[in-house]
């Protein structure tokens, strides 16, 4: 086991690397030359301290010193990416990069990039981790359910209703509720993190806090009701047609054994992958819902950040989807070995 | 095999139980063996597949709504030819759906005596003096109800009427003049109301002259009443002119507070326009604006002064961006810009020229000396499908997008134009309608296209890396890992903002859009395809096929591809579902097709805060409707036919 892990993690590294470089490639597609930019403000500003005639030579002197300073005084991509990661030294014979610890500077709010980025990351998985507990919660009991009472009144109509769950959109659903929850019912506010202004402390805090997030959780939940429900109830179907389940009938064990002990352990491994899967792509979901809640979260800075062009950050946050895919992918092909034994004699 | 059919019709039979088992029936019945010719029933798999769909009544419904929505959104745009993408209307934005607007009241239709309109609703006034408000009354967000007449309006007796875009003006018998409608730009109300409400005195207001609202003026003297944008005009007959409304809206308003006497005056969108006494310009306050003028809407412009020569301005009738005067010669000519789209005014037959003219938003309408009625300009809304019941006409009236005629007894005789819009319009005022089809069929072509492409590789790389296994498996299976690795909608948006930087047209950015949603979405389908060709690669006719000597890559793409086609049929059918639905979120984000081109997704993009989503509901609500019945009509079908194709599953069930 300890062997296929270290092979897995290697090989993510791998993968990590070249969708760096990609990541880095298209990035660098951006017309934008930020020492030209700061070289020319500089030079705006103590115009009238240099005479005329030494202008020019005076401008591309500061040029110069700015594009080392950035690490841009060469057209070379790949050295402008092994600079970016830290693995090729400054013109000053520095390494400054990723592996030094400078996730770059984001020009839009003037800070380093990290600083920026924590409190809407740590936002953002705090509500994809409520949603997560909350979707298994609802979706493991009614998939088993569905799948136990196949062919039900119950099954047809979660089927028809999981169908048009997973249809639609999130900016729809979203709106949907807004519409409904906010506007015609009234129940929870339509946007924001906290009652403007709040001096509130402790549980009370909290409490608003969670009241301001309880629409967007519901509808993040919500969203992944269908397509999870409905895996699990195909796989607990699959499970539950097994030879074992027979046996397991055919020797008298009660229902709720066989369901529980039997049938669902055989289910869980198509699950396990999906709930990783799912946990990663409510990532990419909650971009949609963060922007319509007006949430402070990852998806709201990734979007705010592209429209201002703040490129240090979107790469970043896209570097972090990324490790988190392969992560999961990971923890999905650990999981595997963890649930189901044949896994880990075949690997 | 049972021998009930036997006597049945013979075609009628073969139809039903076809051909071979027919025959086979008829030598039974002859041979002397009964059983010798016996047939087992066999049905062709697809035949299976039909039938065990066809039992699915969902499914089919499903199906058929699917197809329809095809069809409407591919052929709709055919019976279209106004529409275009960038089509804007400041005078119907937001209007909420309705089919009312040319829906004349009716107590009022026997007994008119004038029409007025200039946004979405218009009012009427009959012989009576009553006054009658119809067509989409509700003013935006305001919580202005034109339709709620102030008392002191239906207590009067009105002689004169008209309506801007959120106000009304009424003139009683007294001379006294009322408003109603929304006030808060100064659409109405003498600087007294204002500081009586305790608002603040604006510059930007040009207030009611007192005497109209205390003394009243003598109703005989008065020429034309008429509204603007914001603003509403009086003009006497001894050329005083009583002129009020929000200034922001018409840059030359104090030209013409100051002016103080004018022969004849009207508004366009955005200047006022009047003719001073010498009848000879058009007076707008600056020089060059309107001052060439030409014989018809397509003919070439010459100046003003050269046209008229002698002859003077009568009156003057404006539209949005144009206007048509009358001269005292009893012939018209136009001033302003005119599109290319627009229709010419019809040549007049000998002995007949136009005795009133009236204008609209952008079309005119014009009463000839022997009653009838022709519309000309703009046609964007039907406004100048003249109804064939408007002959020997006594008046005419307009609307926006309206003309309606009236007899010598002040009975309507015919309406023609804009009856409304079914799914309202959006904030630029464009018909959600027509965007909706339109839109339709650009979000379906995103997704096919990007289909095809993701198709075309997931089919090849599948093939390839199922088919030859080994070494070239492992490689392309490790770049489809990669490129699911990505998480898809964060790297479109970048993909789509980095294209945004730079200079591409509309068209290669929307075709750069579909091969993203092509190349993010090939690995799932190569995966299947692996899967499968995997399976097929062990069966028998691959090793026939192999042993009689047939090139590698032909067993791969044309006998193993065919057998694994429905598999891939339905994958496909699911993943544009699913293009469909990433590129929506993607325009509704912003970072997918942009505004004046419609997508569904594009289209949902101002609904993104609770106040409009709950009071501008139509802008949302029948887009929405068409995305979810397209999206769940092809999951609902797509997931039917993979269980049809699924023989375990169809045991099962």
């Amino acid at each position: 086991m300890g062997k296929y892990t270290l092979k897995r993690l290697g090989y993510m590294l791998i993968v990590l690397v070249i969708l760096s470089l990609i990541m880095f490639l298209i990035y660098s597609l951006v017309p934008s030359n930020r020492a030209y930019t700061d070289a020319r403000n500089e030079m705006q500003a103590m115009k009238n301290a240099i005479p005329k005639g030494q202008q020019d030579e005076y401008f591309n002197q500061l040029y110069l010193k700015y594009q080392r300073q950035y690490g841009t005084d060469t057209d070379n991509k790949l050295i402008l990416y092994l600079r970016w990661v830290g693995a090729y030294p400054y013109y000053d014979g520095s390494y400054n990069g990723l592996l030094q610890g400078n996730l770059g500077w984001s020009y839009d709010k003037q800070k380093p990039v990290v600083d920026v980025v924590s409190q809407p990351m740590i936002n953002t998985i705090q509500i994809n981790i409520y949603a997560t507990i909350l979707a298994l919660g609802i979706t493991i009991p009614l998939g088993i359910c569905c799948a136990v009472r196949r062919g039900s009144k119950l099954d047809q109509g979660v089927q028809v209703l999981t169908i048009v769950g997973y249809s639609l959109p999130t900016f729809l659903i979203s709106i949907l509720f807004i519409w409904i929850f906010c506007s015609k019912l009234g129940w929870f506010p339509p946007s924001g993190m906290q009652t403007p202004g709040s001096t509130l402390t402790g549980f009370a805090a909290w409490k608003d806090e969670m009241y301001y997030r309880a629409l967007p959780l519901i509808t993040m939940t919500f969203c992944s009701l269908g397509g999870m429900t409905r895996y699990v109830r195909a796989s607990m179907i699959e499970a539950l047609s097994m030879d074992c389940i027979k046996t397991a009938r055919a020797k008298g064990l009660r229902e709720r054994a066989v369901i529980y002990s039997h049938a669902w352990r055989n289910a869980l491994i198509p699950i396990v992958t999906l709930v990783v899967g799912w946990f990663l792509g409510i990532f990419s979901g909650s971009l949609v819902i963060e922007n319509m809640f007006a949430l402070n979260g990852m998806g709201q800075l990734m979007i705010s950040s592209l429209r201002s062009a703040d490129y240090d950050v979107v790469l970043l946050m896209q570097m972090f989807y990324v490790a988190i895919s392969l992560m999961g992918n990971l923890i999905i092909d650990i999981a595997y070995g963890l649930v189901d034994p044949r896994v880990r004699v075949s690997k | 095999m049972s021998k009930k059919n036997q006597k049945a019709g013979g075609w009628l039979r073969r139809l039903w139980k076809g051909g071979g088992n027919d025959l086979a029936d008829q030598m039974a019945k002859n041979s002397s063996n009964p059983s010798a010719m016996d047939v087992e029933e066999i049905i062709s798999p697809t035949r299976q597949i039909v039938r065990n769909f066809m039992e699915r009544k969902l499914a089919v419904g499903a199906l058929v709504l699917l197809l329809l929505m095809f069809v409407v959104m591919f052929v709709g745009p055919l019976f279209m030819p106004n529409y275009y993408d960038a089509y804007t209307e400041v005078t119907q934005k937001s209007i909420p759906p309705t089919m009312s607007m040319m829906s004349v009241p009716k107590e009022l239709q026997g007994d008119i005596k004038m029409i007025d309109g200039y946004g979405s609703f218009t009012v009427g006034l009959s012989n009576a003096g009553k006054v009658y408000v119809w067509g989409s009354t509700k003013i935006g967000t305001t919580g202005v109800d034109m339709k709620d007449i102030p008392q002191e309006v239906l207590d009067a007796n009105v002689v004169m009427v008209a309506a801007g875009i959120d106000h009304a003006v009424a003139i009683t018998d007294e001379g006294k003049v009322l408003c109603w409608g929304y006030a808060k730009l100064g659409q109405y109300g003498t600087q007294q109301s204002f500081a009586d409400r305790g608002e603040e005195i604006s510059p930007n207001v040009a207030y009611m002259p007192e005497i109209l609202v205390n003394e009243g003026i003598d109703v005989s003297q008065i020429k034309k009443l008429t509204c603007g944008y914001q603003c509403s005009a009086i003009l006497m007959q001894d050329g005083t002119l009583y002129l009020w409304g929000n200034k922001l809206t018409y840059a030359n308003i104090d030209v013409f507070l100051a002016a103080g006497e004018m022969y004849d005056i009207d508004f366009t969108l955005n200047y006022i326009v009047g003719v001073n006494g010498r009848r000879n310009t058009i007076y707008t306050g600056s020089r060059g604006l309107y001052d060439m003028a030409r014989a018809n809407v397509n003919q070439p412009t010459v100046p003003v002064r050269d046209y008229l020569g002698d002859r003077k301005i009568e009156t003057i009738v404006a539209t949005s961006s144009s206007m048509c005067l009358m001269l005292d010669d009893g012939s018209v000519c136009f001033v302003g810009d005119f599109t290319s789209d627009m229709t010419p005014a019809p040549a007049l037959p000998a002995g007949e020229q136009f005795v009133q003219v009236v204008g609209g938003a952008y079309h005119y309408s014009g009463l000839t000396n022997k009653g009838n009625v022709y519309s000309w300009g703009s046609n964007t809304q039907g406004q100048i499908k003249v109804d064939k019941k408007a002959v020997g006409s006594q008046q005419i009236f307009s609307g926006s997008f309206q003309t309606y005629s009236v007899d010598g007894q002040g009975k309507l005789q015919a309406k023609w134009g804009l009856k409304g819009y079914l799914f309202g319009t959006e904030t630029h005022g464009a018909d959600i309608f027509q965007r909706i089809i339109n839109g339709g069929k650009m979000t379906m072509t995103i997704g096919a296209v990007a289909v095809i492409i993701s198709s075309l590789i997931g089919i090849l790389v599948g093939c390839v890396a199922g088919y030859f296994g080994g070494k070239v498996d492992i490689l392309l299976m490790r770049v489809a890992e990669i490129f699911t690795a990505i998480p898809f909608l964060p790297f479109a948006m970048i993909l789509s903002a980095v294209m945004g930087r730079m200079t591409l047209s509309e068209t290669t950015r929307i075709f750069i859009i579909m091969c993203i949603l092509g190349v993010l979405t090939w690995p799932g389908l190569a995966r299947l395809v692996r899967g499968q060709v995997l399976v097929a690669r062990e069966s028998e006719y691959v090793t026939a096929a192999k042993a009689m000597g047939v090139k590698e890559s032909t067993i791969a793409f044309k006998h193993i591809l065919p057998n694994v086609m429905s598999v891939i049929l339905v994958t496909l059918m699911l993943d544009f579902g699913t293009c469909m639905l990433t590129e929506s979120s993607l325009s509704y984000l912003g970072f997918g097709v942009a505004y004046p081109r419609p997508t569904w997704g594009n289209m949902l993009n101002g609904a993104n805060n609770a106040t409009i989503i709950n009071a501008y509901w139509w802008q949302w609500v029948f887009t929405a409707l068409f995305l979810a019945v397209t999206t769940i009509c092809i999951n609902i079908v797509g997931d039917a036919l993979r269980d049809v194709m699924d023989p375990k599953s169809s045991v099962e069930k």
